[in-house]
């Protein structure tokens, strides 16, 4: 999603009235249908948006018109504290010193990454010097135990399983037997993906509650999840009683306004989030993280700092002019680096921008997979150029970059690829940069 | 009583309160904000007073009109070529299902007098072999035998030597779940479409992405990337057995002209049917 977008559009809104020391009710009212445009995209609840939106106009209509920060800007911060608020504390905690075993089962619907994040889980355990073990509870899907085997080998963690001819309730009896021979301190058990409307699924899990003591039952949903996602979750917690969430696929570009969602219906804490296919990719679960998110801002609040801090405002305004892209040289690209390198590490710098709103091109963070070492050749590299070069890299030919890589202790590949990089930016630059973006900064 | 008694129990003359009531189940259904609203707006146009309270199926029938009218004309499926390979590459993000797609697609085209092949490109995932091959053998579909960890593209290029050397029509791909993010795994996929390109020719092409029906706006966002990498052919919708309407195939129809092919709905390999426009529109109006 477009970066700033939904700052963009409330400062076009709020900018009029500057000079008034006041937000009024209309522009609240105007904004507000900006704000629950963005919760809408961001797949959160029908419901759920009108009652966040409610809320969100008692608070703006109290506050005082921030002499720093632009309407816009002021309304956004509103917006993300509300939100985050709502999102609740960082609880990425499964308790388990309290009893031994630990039983934790996983539920969840199909697809929604149970198996993958029990291994995560048990990986996790693990690391925090304890001995878990993992139950193939799944006795539907093809294949699902040899799944479990092999990500519980990835993560070095036991697999208990038995064969599909017994049921799970079954081979749940015989794990607890097993571990506690074995002196596993904390059992996870993966269960078959199943509908929250299935009543026949939904009773193997209330029986596994009822013969079994499962001290944490955890939902695991899928990011993705649209409006469905908050019947999904409070079906599940009306029917077995769940405590916690944990969310996955957060590696991709859904904004996970699911979470919005179920923390309003059911209240219950979001554990923990996966971000990605490997047994290492699970994260704790942070509010104003996943606020920004919703709100389609990426990490955009802290960049918005950043970008301020090292940006003069005539600097951001000349960006957006015909004239910068059109003359855009190596010295500007210089200019620009060092002004990133300052804003910190570049790996963050490319994580919190959605590229190609800020005007990079997609995949550009790939040419910078050094980081700061290959910021610091480029440096080098420009460093060892005469102003002409820089002015006018097109006359750089062999025996200059020949010349160049000499002077700067570097390969000519090197400064080929500089070159290359160059010409990719300023070729995206002159179609023009998202306005939207900069219109973000420019106050 | 009818969702719809709701909207007439006051008059009509209160219009917000109806168009409301209009846009919550719209958007409950996943089709999306901006759709909803171009279908409010449309709604809006039209003399609310000439119908009487008591219809409401003439609103129901209203509505469904608009979101066919919505559904633009090109880009009907291609049907399957009988004097060459049909080659159909199974696509999407993680957990939609593809698997179990490929199974019931292989099953439901057999059934219908096809040569099927499955093969299990997706060498990634843990068991994913292992999953395609019991789906197989429960479909009676002939497979491939493949090792994790194999490079997908070589996993095809041998499934097509062993699909025209057992003179099969249909060859089904099944690849590896992957976030249209991941500007390598797209990579990835454009590389085993264009060994298909190379090595089969005179093949039919076909690529499907699955979708599963409680996918959010992101579906958008799928079907665009993918689309832009590989080209998508077709759509098809998976676990329509939940609660979850699936309105998100409306908008990506609408915005992208992919047009949808097959719905699946369970479980057991005979889960799977042909996507019929009206009847999905009812039964998300429902």
């Amino acid at each position: 999603m477009m970066l700033g977008k939904l700052s963009e559009k409330l400062q076009n809104i709020l900018n009029k009235i500057r000079d008034k020391g006041k937000i009024t009710e209309k522009d609240i009212k105007q904004s507000l249908r900006e704000v629950k445009l963005a919760l809408l995209e961001a797949d959160v609840h029908y419901k759920v948006v009108k009652d966040f939106v409610t809320k969100l106009e008692e608070c703006a209509s109290q506050e005082e018109l921030s002499k720093a920060l632009t309407p816009g800007q002021q309304m956004v911060k509103i917006t993300h504290g509300v939100l985050t608020e709502i999102l609740g504390k960082t609880q990425s905690k499964i308790e388990t010193d309290k009893h031994i075993p630990t039983v934790i089962l996983l539920v969840g619907l199909q697809g929604s990454g149970k198996t993958t994040t029990a291994a995560k889980l048990a990986l996790q355990i693990k690391n925090q010097g304890h001995a878990p073990i993992l139950v193939a509870g799944d006795k539907i899907r093809p294949a699902a135990i040899e799944q479990l085997q092999i990500m519980g080998k990835k993560a070095g963690v036991d697999v208990f399983s038995r064969g599909s001819n017994e049921n799970a309730i079954q081979t749940i009896k015989a794990a607890e037997q097993f571990a506690k021979e074995n002196k596993n301190d904390v059992i996870i058990i993966d269960t078959a993906g199943r509908l929250h409307i299935d009543t026949s699924l939904l009773q193997e899990i209330k029986e596994i509650k009822e013969l079994f003591i499962v001290h944490e039952t955890l939902l695991v949903l899928d990011a993705l999840m649209g409006q469905d996602a908050l019947r999904v979750a409070d079906t599940f917690n009306q029917e077995i009683g769940i405590d916690g969430y944990i969310l996955t696929k957060l590696d991709g570009d859904a904004r996970g306004g699911v979470t919005l969602s179920i923390k309003s219906i059911t209240n219950l804490p979001i554990k923990f989030v996966g971000v990605g296919e490997k047994v290492q990719d699970l994260e704790p679960f942070y509010p104003e993280r996943m606020s920004s998110r919703i709100l389609g801002m990426g990490d955009t609040l802290t960049l918005i700092e950043k970008i301020e801090a090292n940006y003069e405002r005539n600097e951001l305004k000349n960006i957006g002019k015909k004239e910068f892209r059109e003359h855009f040289d190596l010295n500007d690209f210089y200019e620009q680096l060092k002004k990133i390198k300052n804003m910190g590490s570049l790996e963050k710098i490319f994580d919190l921008m959605p590229m190609q709103g800020f005007g990079f091109p997609k995949g550009i963070n790939q040419s910078f997979e050094g980081g700061e070492k290959e910021l610091g050749k480029v440096e080098a590299i420009i460093c060892s150029m005469t102003k002409e070069e820089k002015s006018e890299p097109d006359i750089i030919n062999g025996s200059r970059r020949r010349r160049i890589a000499r002077g700067s202790g570097t390969n000519v590949s090197d400064v080929n690829r500089l070159l290359k990089q160059f010409i990719k930016m300023k070729k995206f630059l002159k179609q023009g940069p998202n306005k939207q973006s900069l219109a973000l900064f420019i106050r | 009583m009818d969702k719809y008694d709701l909207l007439f129990t006051g008059t009509v003359r209160d219009k917000n309160v109806f168009l409301e009531k209009i846009e919550e189940l719209l958007i409950l259904s996943d089709i999306g904000p901006q759709t909803t609203r171009e279908i409010l707006v449309k709604f809006q146009e039209m003399n609310l007073h000439q119908y009487r309270v008591n219809d409401f199926n003439h609103f129901k029938k209203q509505l469904k009109d608009i979101l066919i009218d919505m559904i633009p004309d090109r880009g009907s499926v291609l049907k399957n070529d009988s004097k060459t390979l049909n080659v159909i590459m199974i696509v999407g993000v993680n957990g939609t299902g593809k698997t179990s797609f490929a199974g019931k697609l292989g099953y439901y085209l057999k059934n219908k007098g096809e040569k099927v092949l499955l093969i299990p490109a997706d060498t990634y995932r843990a068991g994913a072999i292992s999953q395609l091959i019991l789906l197989a053998n429960q479909a009676g579909v002939e497979t491939l035998k493949t090792s994790e960890g194999a490079d997908p593209a070589s996993v095809v290029f041998d499934g097509i030597q062993s699909a025209r050397a057992k003179k099969k029509g249909v060859l089904l791909i099944d690849t590896a779940g992957r976030l249209h993010t991941y500007h390598n795994l797209m990579k990835e996929l454009e590389k085993i479409k264009r060994v298909i390109i190379k090595t089969a020719p005179e093949a039919l092409l076909r690529i499907a992405l699955v979708i599963d029906a409680t996918t959010g706006q992101n579906g958008l966002n799928q079907a665009h990337y993918f689309k832009e990498s590989i080209d998508i052919s077709s759509l098809s919708l998976t676990k329509l057995d939940g609660t979850a309407k699936g309105g998100i195939v409306l908008t990506i129809q609408k915005e992208l002209f992919i047009p949808v092919e097959y719905i699946t709905f369970g479980e057991k390999i005979t889960d799977l049917c042909e996507y019929k426009p009206e009847k999905f529109i009812e039964a998300l109006l429902d």
